[in-house]
């Protein structure tokens, strides 16, 4: 019992934290933000466990988070599936259909497997943008969603607060179940793989699968990024599958830090807290991001979450030391 | 040995592997009994280690075949071969150094169909006296250390063949010592099959019931170390004045 209240305590404090935002918070343009933030930091988790459990950079998951969008789009457009069936159905064609190209790029090392991502995700921004007929060409497509989802009316689910807090709770248990997942042996063996690839072989674990699967969850991870967006947003366009927006999220990651699973989280904030809150004060906020991005890399390279760590650590011995004498 | 037993744990028959013109290995055959340690020796750039990565599958074959206690494994990948008992160290060490000591040993003896994997992981780190070490992070860990968690990985699942690159490298003359006294009595306690690449002739002389001499890709002498030591060939390519 004790167990278990302490597995659920962080995800129930999370919950509580995204209440109390949204009591706080008297703005709608606000939550707004906030929820494009909320949004990111999935999409930046789907990158960071690529990037934690594989050992590979992407530059090209903009491709998954927009194809969530153009998904929902085309099936809602023609009127194939109910809007509640479709979103799954949506995410496991994403996870199946990344898998198959993981099982192919995963194969190719470092800076080459980032150039194979870019290279694939500028084909299908070239190919939503050329294709006018289905998706709308450059123009983008609206997604026509239905008036009421998982029986709650457009009219409320659309309210800035509502919609926040639909994220944020997609955001926790997106979290929480990456954070379960990857303590099962399926974590060990992409660690053992991402450490030490020759070795995972010489101890009997086959790598290529593994390796894809880790690249289809976090391909469905930037999905239901790309889900949230469509249905915030309404819309989708070619804009969304561009590299731009997968090196930005690349960023967070970075500047977050990688190798704590808050990481991305706290990148995506700090994000959208330079680019919207700075945004009004200084017209080159990006360029504030940019350097805040170099002293991140030279001074911790494993982000603020790392740096945050070791503060903490160094503070605690300090008083345990003082604690002693 | 019965008749239908397979007579050795190891037949490497005919082995070669050729890059270009350079012959690497040519035609290098060694048998291995069950429970035998055999050492072998040669100057750098001999073959020794490319013997190894033939024997595992890092390497493919120019010609010849390898069988593994009877079956000719020449064609299966490392991933196959480990799963049949096929196992190896590296010459730098190989370990997930971001990993804990034992998860990464439970995580070996578990994927080679060990059923209580945390109780064969916890018996091979008894064994090399790592148990004391389990929750720590393989990076952290000295040197010495480092190398008896290569070994440890290398040994869950009790492979019936055991190759070993030069685990002495690094290590103190008494670590050293340590190190093959152990290796003698494990191999003989659990009947592994060792065949022991290692520049310390004292350790390799000690402890090999059989001795292996290479020279340029080749086997120039074979057979027991006393026998080997003495042999004229040995002396003059590779022991010298030290023998």
């Amino acid at each position: 019992m004790m167990h278990l209240l302490r597995l659920l305590s962080w995800p129930l404090l999370a919950l509580a934290a995204g209440a109390a935002i949204v009591l706080v918070t008297r703005s709608n343009s606000l939550l707004g933000m906030f929820t494009q933030a909320v949004i990111y930091a999935i999409f930046a988790l789907g990158v960071g466990v690529l990037l934690r459990q594989n050992g590979l950079v992407s530059f090209g998951h903009a491709l998954y988070f927009g194809a969530a969008g153009y998904g929902m789009g085309v099936v809602l457009t023609l009127g194939w599936l109910p809007a509640e069936l479709a979103m799954p159905l949506v995410l496991a064609a994403l996870g199946a259909a990344a898998f198959l190209i993981g099982l192919v790029i995963v194969r190719v090392p470092g800076i080459a497997f980032g150039m194979l991502t870019l290279a694939i995700g500028q084909m299908a921004y070239l190919l939503a943008a050329r294709a006018r007929g289905l998706t709308g060409g450059a123009d983008g497509m609206s997604i026509p969603w239905p008036n009421t989802l998982f029986g709650v009316p457009q009219s409320v689910l659309l309210q800035p607060s509502v919609l926040f807090m639909v994220s944020w709770v997609v955001l926790v248990a997106v979290a929480v179940a990456l954070a379960c997942l990857l303590r099962t042996r399926f974590g060990a063996i992409t660690e053992a793989i991402r450490d030490n690839e020759e070795r995972a072989r010489f101890i009997g674990i086959r790598t290529t699968v593994p390796r894809a699967l880790v690249y289809a969850l976090s391909a469905m991870v930037t999905g239901v990024a790309g889900l949230l967006s469509s249905l915030n947003t309404g819309f989708v366009s070619p804009e969304n599958l561009h590299w731009s927006v997968s090196a930005i999220t690349l960023l967070m990651v970075v500047v977050g830090g990688f190798r704590k699973p808050m990481g991305p989280i706290v990148g995506a904030v700090i994000y959208f807290l330079f680019k919207d809150l700075l945004g009004e004060y200084a017209t080159h906020s990006m360029a504030i991001f940019g350097a805040a991005l170099i002293a991140v890399i030279v001074f911790s390279p494993d982000g603020i979450t790392g740096a945050a760590q070791r503060l903490f650590q160094r503070l605690f011995q300090r008083k345990k030391g003082e604690g002693r004498a | 040995m019965t008749d239908n037993q397979p007579s050795y744990v190891l037949e490497a028959q005919d082995v070669a592997i050729h890059y270009g013109g350079v012959k690497a290995l040519d035609g290098v055959a060694l048998t291995l009994e069950k429970g035998q340690i055999r050492g072998l020796i040669g100057p750098n750039g001999a073959g020794k280690s490319t013997v190894i990565d033939a024997i595992t599958g890092r390497r493919p074959l120019t010609r010849g075949k390898v069988l593994l206690a009877g079956e000719d494994v020449s064609h299966l990948g490392a991933v196959q071969r480990r799963q049949r008992g096929l196992s190896r160290s590296f010459q730098r060490t190989s370990i997930f150094g971001g990993m804990g000591v034992r998860q990464q040993v439970e995580l070996a003896s578990h994927k080679m169909g060990v059923t209580d994997s945390a109780q064969d992981a916890e018996a091979v780190l008894q064994e090399l006296d790592l148990a004391r070490l389990g929750n720590a992070i393989a990076g952290d860990l000295g040197y010495g250390e480092q190398r008896r968690l290569d070994l440890a990985l290398a040994l869950v699942g009790r492979p019936k063949l055991l190759m070993l690159d030069e685990p002495m490298a690094g290590l103190s003359v008494q670590e050293s010592l340590d190190l093959a006294r152990h290796l003698k009595a494990l191999t003989s306690r659990w009947e592994v099959s060792v065949l022991l690449v290692e520049h310390d002739m004292d350790v390799v002389f000690g402890i090999s019931d059989a001795v292996t001499v290479f020279e340029l890709g080749r086997v120039i002498a074979s057979g027991e170390p006393a026998a080997v030591r003495a042999d004229p060939r040995v002396r003059e390519a590779y022991l010298g004045s030290a023998a």
